[in-house]
This record gives structure tokens, sequence and C-alpha cells, in this order.
């Protein structure tokens, strides 16, 4: 029975089907349960939290991100898998302690001042909860000051700086001397991204990591979390 | 997602007062000019049903009545079967389908730059090809087995292609008997003779010499492919300037006439024959009177071909897909691309010579049917356009997003994203780095990897015991 669950659950991630409403990639699937269904369903039948997460999910994503390599799957199938897995470890959120399961990481996101765009950090923060992270998006076009404030109220192990504008990425800078002067900056790792962003602008303005795109971004947090 | 069978037909070179007027000038040529029938058989045929015969110029000529009669008699849609049900193909209306063509002499090796003489071996690698080729839905034979004598060729091209793939398999013949010799082994494939009629797994390509000659030989198979049952083409040739008008009205009208006078002639000898009118029209080098196989004449007379065909209600076998270029080079892609597309828009039902030919026809090379399949598998996107209805135009999707919002996590995507969009199997889109990381491959050098891959896996061959029989019935069969 319960591997029967977390077989669906695997499918179901796979499929990118977050409730009985989606469809997946195959026909006919609308009407099955969905990932929220599943794991609901899973929990009450007391299986644990880890083996969901371990044998449903993270198993799961590894298949998918086999699919986006060879070339089966897209952009969009690879988020809604990741998206199906976010789904899946919010419900699972207040199980972790009891389970003895460590979260991963607590992750800010954030789109700087005068920027408007936030495809990219949407798309890197749908991959992050889908690798497993607690994903908090505080905006986009925020002010320094604002962004501090969360930091300082959110305790982020990590903070995912995005900025598509030349003109804009140079507030990047001015948020990690704010940090610098609040006394945060050695509480959280900064991580940057988006178009004009490079590895060697990161460590001139003193970040601690670059995101190529959204995978490679996911990769340098799994990396520093000790995960790969 | 495989494209076959879509409604084309949007392209219109011809309007329908054109139509017309060819359609007259065509019955008038019949009625008037005549054509000339050198086959005993096919004068007979034509002499059963009243045509007027000047026999010492062996000259024949129907009234308009007559022809259309005939005409009315074929009928306007042929199934071609596959040995596969799931490769069956519905020639009829502005349906589009493609397939290989021939028949060529050589080879054309990529890595070596060099030519080379077409072996049965190569016929059977090609069909192996071509049945993992998802844009090209039916095999017509595409080479000469250079090394086999004439007697030998028609049984054993015919075998190369039914061992091979499970699609359909249309060739020409160059024999009566061989032609005789392929029937009774398709029959035996098939399971019985009737089992053949029904489900047609093989068609035969004749042709009528342009201008309006029926030539013996020719003649003699039209006859006895008509009395035979199965799905015969009447393809006609003319070249502008050289076997008809230089100009491409005329070359119309000879193209029609002469092929009309293949699938009257069927109809003459079995009323009902599912005979194919075919167009292999095209230009010539002026500067040499070469026959020219990559022009956008060609594309042009060839869509309006199928104007005619659906004019006269007849399934349309066109030309189109080749190139005149003896490499894979740019010229190679847009003459392709060019014939293919004009030849599909206008609702051709089968496209023959859509892939693998180059070099005025004459050789055929194995990268260029996988370039020519990433062709073909656009060019059917474009026939597929664009639907317009309540789900594709998302009204509603674009109010739930609003202005600066972003369709990447919308379901409406994922939903849309593969019918929508073609995907190609060949063409690169990688980044710089990525395609150099990749080794900097050429097109064809991807597709010669294709091809390996392809012939390195388990072909379609016919199941044992059907090739037992065969080959220990039909003793001309190179094993």
């Amino acid at each position: 029975m319960s591997e029967n669950i977390i077989e669906l659950i695997k499918e179901n991630v796979i499929q990118g089907r977050i409730t009985r409403d989606d469809e997946g990639i195959e026909e006919d699937m609308a009407g099955q349960p969905g990932v929220t269904e599943l794991v609901e369903e899973a929990l009450a039948s007391g299986i644990d939290v880890s083996e969901i997460i371990n044998k449903g999910l993270t198993a799961s994503m590894q298949a998918v991100g086999q699919k986006f390599e060879t070339g089966e799957y897209f952009i969009p199938d690879m988020l809604a898998s990741a998206e199906a897995v976010g789904t899946a470890m919010e419900i699972l959120k207040p199980h972790l302690e009891k389970s003895g399961v460590k979260p991963k990481g607590k992750i800010l996101m954030a789109t700087v001042k005068g920027d408007l765009h936030d495809i990219g950090k949407n798309i890197v923060s749908i991959l992050l909860r889908g690798a497993g992270y607690m994903v908090k998006d505080i905006g986009n076009n925020l002010d320094t000051k604002d962004i501090v404030k969360a930091v300082r109220e959110e305790k982020p192990d990590y903070l995912g700086l995005s900025a598509l504008l030349t003109s804009t990425m140079v507030s990047m800078e001015d948020i990690i001397k704010a940090l610098e002067e609040s006394g945060l900056r050695d509480k959280v790792k900064i991580i940057i991204g988006g178009a004009p962003v490079s590895e060697e602008y990161a460590r001139e303005i003193g970040a601690d990591g670059y995101g190529a795109d959204g995978f490679h971004g996911v990769s340098v947090i799994e990396t520093m979390n000790g995960h790969n | 997602m495989i494209r076959k069978g879509i409604e084309g037909g949007s392209y219109k070179p011809l309007t329908p007062e054109d139509i017309s007027r060819i359609n007259d000038t065509v019955l008038s040529t019949i009625e008037e000019i005549g054509c000339q029938v050198n086959s005993d058989t096919a004068l007979d045929a034509f002499k059963r049903v009243g045509a007027s015969i000047d026999s010492k110029k062996r000259r024949v000529r129907l009234p308009r009545e007559k022809v259309l009669e005939l005409i009315s008699k074929a009928p306007s849609e042929v199934t071609l079967c596959g040995r596969d049900e799931k490769y069956d193909i519905h020639l009829g209306g502005a349906r589009v389908y493609t397939g290989t063509g021939g028949t060529a002499l050589y080879i054309y090796e990529p890595t070596t730059g060099e030519r080379r003489q077409a072996t049965l071996t190569d016929l059977k690698d090609i069909s192996r090809l071509v049945d993992k080729l998802d844009n090209i839905h039916l095999l017509l034979l595409p080479t000469y087995p250079n090394e086999l004598p004439v007697e030998q060729v028609d049984v054993n091209r015919f075998f190369a292609g039914l061992d091979n793939t499970s699609k359909h398999i249309m060739g020409g013949v160059y024999t009566i008997d061989g032609m005789c010799e392929v029937m009774r082994m398709a029959e035996m494939v098939a399971g019985s003779p009737e089992a053949l009629r029904q489900r047609p797994i093989i068609s035969i390509i004749t042709c009528v010499i342009s201008p309006f000659i029926i030539d013996e030989k020719y003649g003699d198979m039209i006859v006895a492919a008509a009395e035979s049952g199965l799905p015969v083409v009447c393809p006609s040739e003319p070249l502008c300037g050289a076997t008809s008008p230089v100009t491409l009205a005329g070359n119309l009208v000879v193209q029609t006439v002469d092929s009309l006078m293949g699938v009257i002639l069927a109809q003459a000898v079995n009323p009902g024959t599912p005979a194919i009118f075919g167009s292999v029209a095209t230009s010539t080098d002026l500067r040499d009177y070469k026959y020219i196989a990559g022009s956008v004449e060609m594309g042009l007379l060839n869509a309006a071909g199928a104007q005619m065909a659906q004019f006269y209600k007849l399934p349309y076998y066109a030309t189109g897909g080749m190139t005149d270029s003896k490499t894979l080079d740019a010229q190679s892609g847009y003459e392709s691309a060019i014939t293919n597309l004009l030849c599909a828009l206008s609702g051709s039902n089968f496209i023959h010579d859509s892939a693998g030919l180059m070099e005025f026809a004459m050789t055929v090379c194995y990268e260029k049917y996988v370039i020519d399949n990433e062709i073909l598998g656009m060019v059917m996107r474009a026939v597929e356009g664009i639907k317009v209805n309540d789900e594709t135009i998302a009204y509603d999707l674009m109010k739930e997003i609003g202005p600066g919002g972003n369709f990447v996590t919308a379901k409406h995507t994922r939903r849309f994203m593969r019918k929508e969009h073609y995907q190609p199997g060949l063409s690169d889109r990688n980044s710089r780095e990525k395609w150099d990381e990749k080794g900097s491959h050429a097109t064809w050098e991807v597709a010669a990897k294709k091809v390996k891959s392809i012939l390195e896996s388990p072909a379609s061959s016919l199941p044992d015991e059907i090739r037992k029989r065969v080959l220990s019935e039909i003793k001309s069969i190179v094993k």
C-alpha cells in the first residue's frame, strides 16, 4: 500500500500534476488524484515523512531532470514538476520536525529596485522549492532598506537577488553594503542572477555565488548547502 | 507528434478562371490533337470505349464528354496500405502525405565528398532508414541496383523495400515479367491475392511520355497494372521549353493531358482502377537543356497540379523536395524546402521525391534523408496552419495573467506547447557555447550520427515464415 502511494506520488510529480484537476503530459489523467491529494493520503495512512520526501519527491525530480536533459521535457514541464514538489513540501512542513527531517534551508528571493522583471526570479523560486527548500519570494522593484528589513525578520539562510537590467544590477552592491552595515552580512549567503550579471561581477561586489540560469542557481545553492 | 494527412490547399497559384481555362484546353487537346498510342493492348482498350482511332498514325482522340465520363470512373480516394496498418495513407481531397522518390543511380557520401554507384544493399539500408523517419510517410523505391541484370531488378527492389520497412512501398517497374513477379510476391506477403487487393501494400508507377505519347512498354504496363486492380500512378514529366511549351501554363496543359490519358486508359481497361493523377513537371536548364529538379517553377507547376487534381477529384502524386546541388550545402536545403513547401501548402496528396534526392534526381544521400525529414516536419506544421478558437486565442488566460505577467507556468502553456510548436529533431538551437561543447557540428554531421544509430537499430523485417516462403518460391531474389 505505502509503496503504491509513493509510486503514484512519483508518477504525478513527473507528470507535473499538483491537484486532481490538473492535466498531465499523458492523456486522460485529469480527475485522478494529484500530488496534493496523494501526499495528504500518504500522511493520513501514516507513511514516514522522510520516505515521502526521499522516495516520492527527490527521486522523481531526478527523473524529471533526466527527461529535461534528453530534451523530452521543456522548462514549463520542469516547473510544473517543481511546483508539485513545492506544494508537497508545504503540506509536509508542519510534520518535518516531528519526523526528525532537517529542513534544507530557507531562501529569500527578491528583484532589486527599479527592476520589474520577475520571470527569472519566479522560475528560480519554483525550482528551489522543487529541490526542497523553503522559499519566500518578497517581490520585485524592492528598496534596499526593505530587503535588509526582510533579511532581519525572516532570518533566511540564503538571499537570492535578481536583476535583468545593467542599470538596476548596481543596487546589488548597495544591498550587500547595507547588510554589512546592519551586521547581517555574515548571517546570510547571497547569490545573484540575471542576464547582465556574471561570476566576475559577483566576486567584485562580494556576493557568495552566481547562478547562470535557474538550474545552475539551484546547483550552486545545493553545493553551498553540502547536498552535492 | 507526427503530422500526416493534414488538409492543405491554402496556397492556390491558379484562380478558378485559370483552372477552367486549362481544363478547356486540356479537353480540346484530347479531342482535337489526340495522343499517339504505341502499345497494342492500350490501343485496343481505347477502341473498346469508343475512341476515334487513326490507325496509320496510331492517334487516339476522345470527345470531351467521354473523357470526363472515364475520369469519373476513377475513385477520388485511394488508400495506400502499410504492412503495418498505422502507416496507411488515405490519398484524396487536399490531404498531404510525403514519401521518397527515385530512381537514383548513385549515392553521395558527404564524409568523403565522393559519389559512388548504388547497390541493392543501399536500397535495403535506405528502406530501413525511411522506416524510422517519421515525416516520410511511404517508401518509394529510391535507387537502382546497378549490379543486377534488368530481369532481376523489379522483384529484388520490391523485396528490399518490403523486408526493411512496414510503410507502404511504391515503385516503378522495368519489365512486365518483373511486375508480375512483384505482384506474386506481394500476394504472399499480404496473405492472398484477395488480401492484397483489399490492403494494397504496394503500388506501381508507370508513365506517359510528354508530349502526348503512350509508349509501347509503358502502355502495356498501365494495362497490366489496371488489370491487376492494384493502385497505379500515371505521372507525366513535361519539361518547359523541351517537351512542353516553355510557359508554365502550357506545361500544365501537357502534364494534365498526359497524366489524364494514363488515368483514362486504366479506366478503359478496368473501370474503378485506383489510378493516381501524377505530375513530375519541371523546367530545364536553358543553357544545355538538362532536366532541373530544384527550380521554383517546379514548385509552382506541381502546386498547380494539385489544384487540377482537386478539380478532377482525382488523388494526386506531386513531385517536390529535390535539389540540383551536388553536395549538402545551402542550395540543397533551400531548393528542397521551397519545392516541398509549395507542393504541401497546395494540398498535394502525396509529394514524391520529397526526401533524399539531389543532383537532378540522379543521386541520393543517406544524410539528406534525415535533413529532409526535418524540412518535412516543418512543412507539415506549416500545412497545419493556425487554429483560432476560444482555447487557442486564450482571452480568459490573458485576463487572469494581466499586464506584466508571464505565461511560463500557466497550465495552458503545457497543454498547447507540444501541439502548437514543431520540435526539431535535427536543427541546432543550442547557444554557441553549448554548440561548441558538443563539437561544433554542421547539420549533415549530426544527420550522419542519426543515420548510424538508425542503421544499428533493429529493422522492420518481414515475419520469418513469410520471408522464408518468399525466398523459397521466388528464386531470383538475391539473399
